[in-house]
């Protein structure tokens, strides 16, 4: 009898399952519109493991893998709903931002107060230099805003 | 936040200073600045108008169902033009070397 062949469909997609779930973890920071790759990287894996799963049974004495394909599928289908976890978690964390002023635009003015009463606008930041506490000036380039979930 | 201030020298250095804006209260940012010994100012948006117009609302993100800020960096030029942007949290370390660009 000749070596039987590897299945390599299920493989295939329980990796490209791990890839998916990988990409979105390292890239949803940047932007939260890599829920759609990552979604159809799934969509592509569904497949393999689906095609990988029919092929075996109907040709057992050509593929080898008895239970492999069904570990990976079910390994693939969990790392699936991690998946949907993150996204659900990540929806209520991350604002959508997707009307937020893009890098060349013009950030919108803002007056606020401080926690000292101090009124701030963002004009008005831009165009005063920086005093530290040793009293020398420095002419300013640019402006942080950093926007904070808040002390709770 | 701790981050920010323990750079802050290095951003003012690069010509930048900082603010913090969230829909806390100024009691609470006075609490929180004053125990994260904070020197730049945290500036309070309760009603969230500028959160909104920089399109960061997380409705009932936060304690009590709040309508909170979501976590983001922007760097702005002395004309108020964004030139990096950031959501999430930082390494206060990489919005210098930002800064350092400008």
């Amino acid at each position: 009898m000749a070596a039987k062949l590897w299945n390599w469909r299920p493989w295939a997609g329980f990796g490209l399952s791990l890839g998916a779930l990988a990409g979105y973890v390292l890239w949803v920071n940047e932007t939260r519109a890599v829920f759609w790759p990552a979604l159809l990287l799934f969509a592509v894996a569904a497949l393999l493991l689906v095609s990988g799963l029919k092929r075996r049974p109907r040709e057992p004495e050509l593929y080898r893998g008895k239970i492999a394909g069904y570990v990976l599928t079910s390994l693939s289908a969990l790392i699936l709903a991690l998946f949907g976890f993150l996204v659900y978690e990540v929806s209520r964390v991350f604002p959508e931002a997707k009307n937020s002023p893009q890098i060349g635009q013009r950030a919108p003015e803002f007056s606020l107060v401080d926690s000292n009463g101090e009124n701030f606008t963002l004009s008005q930041l831009l165009s005063t230099p920086i005093t530290n506490s040793g009293g020398a000036a420095r002419a300013t380039k640019g402006v942080l805003v950093v926007f904070y979930r808040g002390y709770w | 936040m701790r981050g920010i201030q323990r750079n802050l020298a290095s951003l003012e250095a690069a010509g930048v200073k900082a603010v913090a804006i969230s829909a806390d209260t100024n009691d609470e940012s006075r609490e929180l600045c004053q125990k994260a010994n904070l020197r730049f100012p945290l500036l309070s948006d309760r009603k969230a108008d500028v959160i909104r117009s920089y399109d960061l609302l997380v409705p009932h993100g936060g304690e009590d169902d709040r309508d909170i800020s979501g976590i983001a960096e922007f760097l702005l030029d002395s004309s108020g033009t964004v030139r990096w942007r950031h959501f999430g949290e930082t390494k206060a370390e990489r919005l210098v070397d930002e800064a350092k660009k400008l």
